[in-house]
């Protein structure tokens, strides 16, 4: 597998060599590997979705599509190397929510989110988990509603840094409670569960993902899910929508994009092997292991990815702005 | 000169240190202070230059009273390898420029190639010889081995 | 007898030959990749988690580890060759190491570097099989103001590694700090000396600075006296250990294991620390410290023993928590999950086979790597007879591939480039670096702890006090610099009067 892809990837560079205006048609695409960036480190949840995904779609479009970590800044690092990419249908990106969230976050950012994309299709909707030290006192989500309307901010709430999911979670939370908790940022969700375990912090919002493990074993309690649906894998987590925060919603959602300017025809390319990815059994079997599945297929279309995509700037705007945190 | 500066190592360093503790502590100037409750995050920098500033003091001090031990030979400029330190570093420099336009195989060969020429032995068959086994083996070790997402030609050179 | 049915069991399962064999591929490519300067285990791992898709979950973790400790092997070997450690963990390493190696030791380097990591992995397994719940209890009870006192501790004995001028050594550490520094703060998200440059928002890559201070800084001394002396290699003696070194290394490899296993089940960082911490109890304790820093055979296998121990047991959190403690077992856990499990403190009671297996591979992976590597030995030292002139331009190539792949990123070459003449003038200028990459390691970890333990005790101080652990190493860290710092302040006052 190895060699051959080696092979395959230096007898290519010599083609071109040889023919250097060739340029491929639109019929012969892909002809070489695919890069898709995921803008985080390797190995976490974000990069793990990449992987599935890109394994189902490199046996759809008979080339290798290749997994290339560009961590760094919030994501922004890798989305604006997209962004400069070569339009040409051989590098996309897989991003989350954070794409449509740094367009506020970042005032400084070198690429438009709206404008200097084009859309390919979006690709699973992780939810999330509000969980607790096992030792808090409250024991349901109304509970936990009134205690922390009460103690304000003597509640220590633990997020995995400026922009991260849980940061925004917890950014909506206290919008939505009208109260203000004390936040302590961590460099990742590992150490803030390390200390959530532990006792040191209180209260923490993150993804079924990295919760799942840790609420079947009692370590931490669990309140409700940021869902508008309650969760499979967590059947008696109820949504913050039932215990009376209407609109409360939030999942991580994950797209796929390719630079502007992609041809039409490379994209509808790409959009077709999603939208197969997304109906392999494989794919959906590992999604539910996450506590997650793959969008419908009407959604993972490049135009509901668009609207989609431009709702959430739109919706996190305020929430940040409010905030006044920034991460420039 | 030997009555002022009694080792002259020290002095060098003393200095050094106090300008890139000034160098930080203007950097940190635009930063929040915030307070130690709530540290904001020009706290820690500003402290660290200013300690930064007084070891290179008492280094400095040190350096203009206690002398230097007897085999000390001093800093010795006109005995630095210039020329290696300069191709060396070009060497890299240069492989970071290549290495996106140009592909691995040429910013390899061109890195090699520049920090064979630092050595006084240098003699272009090796030379090119060294350059040209190294393009080989990091292509077959890092491109086809570990399947680095690194073309051995870069855009600029017809790959991708 | 619980522990003799779980590994049975574990071992069961890790001798079946598909599992020896992705072990010792495991072992094999960690290795490889280990003496490539630069290409560390995250990238590999990355790389090969496409592969493992097919493998059974065992089988694949089992793979994964063995190129993480594998790798953490091989990089002593660049270390002590070519003054080159790829990794915080062989910085400590190559320190005597290499003066090893110059004096033409580089074969009992080597070898007390293989040994020493065998018995440490070996421990370590065995406190991982009998101990792991328990330990992972009292990785819980650090919090932010243990870790920071934790991490002063570390600071504070780093000096040790220096073998000149106490004062000299601590700038050097605050200038470290300072450089970790950079990047974006982790509490307001605000960028630090980046210079507006986006790709300095996750600060300066360690590899870059390491490789760059060390590896590129030593080449120029090296051709600075290409005509007046031999470069390198003294004559190659014996590669064997004498009778006088391994009565030497013995207490030296038994206290860096201890060392190294305790710190490695702190997630927050404590397996960094270990070889540090093993090099500066070993010299404090040595009746030859003058020798620490010149090529002291001590020196090598205590940090070595350390880091070894510390990578075991560093598995402690991630398989009993579900908890990861650096980026290796954040990979380890995406593995877990690609594979459906889902990681999480129920993984030891509902897949015993995998928990038991993967321990008990841990152990024969060991014992590869030192069969493997011991015969190698001799390959490596024959490597260093290649005439200088030879062999530099080929150790910058590996440097610039290696550094690159760490994040595809050409600004962290650049950053190699000018630590590299950066280097070069800190050795000119009698500052040893070593000092500096510690405070560049634990630097930012110091102060995103401080920041914490003050945020969650709302600005009372007294929490570094009021709680035991935390207050404990305080204690032994103000004892340790009074007792680094007294010799110096006398030998200065002395020196002064001889004026």
């Amino acid at each position: 597998m190895k060699s051959f892809k080696g092979a395959a990837v230096a007898l290519a560079a010599l083609a071109l060599a040889v023919v250097p205006f060739a340029g491929a048609r639109a019929q012969d695409y892909p002809n070489r590997p695919i890069t898709m960036v995921v803008p985080f480190a390797a190995g976490g949840p974000t990069d793990t979705v990449a992987r599935l995904v890109a394994e189902s779609m490199s046996r759809t479009l008979g080339q290798q599509v290749i997994v290339e970590n560009v961590g760094g800044a919030g994501g922004t690092r890798g989305a604006g190397q997209v962004a400069k990419a070569t339009p040409d249908g051989y590098t996309v990106l897989l991003h989350h929510i954070g794409q449509a969230t740094s367009a506020t976050l970042y005032r400084k950012l070198p690429y438009n989110v709206l404008t200097d994309f084009e859309t390919v299709g979006l690709v699973t909707d992780v939810p999330m988990t509000m969980i607790g030290k096992s030792t808090l006192e409250p024991k349901t989500a109304a509970e936990l509603i009134a205690y922390v309307k009460d103690k304000k901010d003597a509640v220590i709430y633990g997020n995995a840094g400026v922009g991260s999911a849980s940061h925004l979670c917890g950014m909506l939370f206290m919008s939505a409670l009208g109260t203000q908790v004390t936040t302590v940022p961590y460099q990742g969700t590992g150490p803030a569960m390390n200390d959530l375990v532990g006792g040191q912090i209180d209260l923490m919002c993150d993804q079924t993902t990295n919760t799942t493990g840790q609420i079947k074993a009692g370590k931490v309690k669990a309140f409700a899910v940021t869902t508008k649906d309650r969760v499979k894998s967590l059947p008696d987590l109820p949504t913050f929508q039932e215990v009376g925060l209407p609109g409360f919603e939030v999942a991580v959602w994950h797209g796929m994009y390719a630079p502007k300017g992609t041809p039409k025809a490379e994209i509808d390319k790409l959009n077709a092997a999603l939208k197969a990815a997304l109906q392999d059994p494989k794919v959906i079997a590992r999604f539910a292991d996450l506590g997650t599945e793959p969008v419908s297929q009407e959604r993972a279309t490049p135009q509901v990815h668009k609207e989609f995509l431009a709702a959430e700037v739109a919706k996190w705007k305020p929430v940040i702005e409010q905030a006044g945190v920034f991460a420039d | 000169m030997t009555r002022f500066v009694k080792s002259p190592k020290d002095v060098a360093s003393g200095l050094l240190l106090i300008l890139l503790a000034a160098f930080f502590a203007w950097q940190a100037l635009d930063l929040p202070m915030g307070r130690a409750i709530r540290m904001g995050p020009g706290y820690f920098p500003m402290i660290l230059a200013g300690l930064l500033g007084f070891l290179g003091l008492l280094v400095l001090i040190g350096g203009l009273t206690v002398p230097a031990a007897e085999e000390d030979a001093g800093i010795g400029f006109r005995r630095w390898p210039w020329q290696a330190l300069g191709l060396v570093t070009l060497a890299v420099v240069v492989f970071g420029l290549g290495i996106r336009p140009l592909g691995l195989g040429p910013s390899m060969g061109l890195a090699v190639f520049l920090s064979a020429l630092a050595s006084r032995r240098f003699n272009i068959v090796t030379g090119l010889a060294s350059a040209a086994i190294m393009v080989a083996f990091s292509w077959a070790v890092f491109i086809k081995g570990l399947g680095l997402p690194l073309p051995l030609l870069g855009p600029l050179l017809g790959g991708y | 007898m619980e522990i003799f049915d779980n590994l049975a069991l574990g071992f069961s399962v890790a001798v079946t030959f598909q599992n020896i064999f992705y072990c010792f591929i495991g072992v094999l490519l960690g290795t490889l990749i280990g003496v490539l300067p630069g290409l560390g285990p995250v990238p590999t791992i990355a790389m090969l988690l496409p592969i493992t898709f097919g493998l059974p979950p065992v089988s694949a973790l089992i793979m994964l580890a063995g190129i993480y400790y594998g790798a953490q092997y091989g990089g002593s070997t660049t270390a002590i060759l070519i003054n080159l450690p790829g990794e915080s963990s062989s910085v400590v390493t190559a320190i005597d190491g290499y003066q090893m190696a110059r004096k033409g030791r580089a074969g009992a380097a080597l070898a007390t570097a293989a040994i020493g990591s065998f018995f440490a992995g070996s421990v370590a397994t065995f406190l991982l099989a009998v101990f792991a719940p328990p330990l992972a209890d009292l990785a819980l009870k650090f919090g932010p103001p243990e870790y920071f006192a934790l991490m002063v501790l570390g600071l504070v004995a780093s000096v040790a590694l220096a073998a000149g001028s106490v004062i000299k050594a601590l700038a050097m550490v605050v200038l470290g700090i300072l450089l970790g520094l950079s990047g974006q703060d982790v509490y307001t998200g605000t960028p630090r000396f980046t210079f507006d440059m986006l790709e300095l928002a996750d600060g300066i890559e360690f590899v870059a600075l390491a490789m760059g201070v060390f590896g590129i800084g030593e080449i120029v001394r090296n051709l600075e006296d290409e005509h007046s002396r031999k470069v390198m290699v003294q004559k190659v003696k014996g590669l064997l250990l004498s009778k006088e070194d391994i009565r030497r290394i013995v207490g030296p490899i038994l206290r860096g294991t201890f060392i190294g296993s305790f710190l490695g089940i702190l997630p927050g960082g404590g397996a960094i620390l270990s070889s540090f911490a093993a090099y500066s109890i070993e010299k404090k304790i040595s009746r030859h410290p003058e020798e620490f820093g010149k090529g002291a055979i001590e020196a090598v296998a205590a940090p070595e023993s350390a880091n070894n121990a510390g990578a075991q047991t560093s598995f402690i959190p991630m398989l009993t928590l579900g908890i990861p403690s650096n980026p290796v077992m954040a990979l380890m856990i995406g593995a877990l999950i690609i594979q459906g499990i889902v990681p999480g403190p129920n993984v030891v009671n509902e897949q015993p086979s995998l928990f038991w297996g993967i321990i008990a591979s841990m152990w024969i992976g060991n014992l590869m790597l030192v069969v493997l590597n011991l015969p190698l030995i001799g390959m490596w030292v024959r490597l260093l007879t290649v005439p200088y002139h030879i062999l530099f331009p080929l150790i910058v190539g590996f440097c610039c591939i290696g550094v690159y792949s760490v994040n595809n990123n050409a600004l962290d070459v650049f950053t190699m480039a000018l630590f590299g003449v950066v280097g070069y003038v800190l050795v000119k200028l009698d500052c040893e670096p070593a000092p500096l990459l510690l405070g560049f390691i634990i630097g930012p970890m110091l102060e995103e702890y401080l920041r914490r333990a003050m945020l969650i005790s709302r600005g009372d101080p007294t929490v570094f006090f009021t709680r035991p652990i935390s207050a404990t190493m305080l204690a032994l860290a103000v004892l340790a610099l009074a007792v680094v710092l007294l010799p110096s302040v006398r030998r200065r006052r002395e020196e002064a009067f001889k004026e």
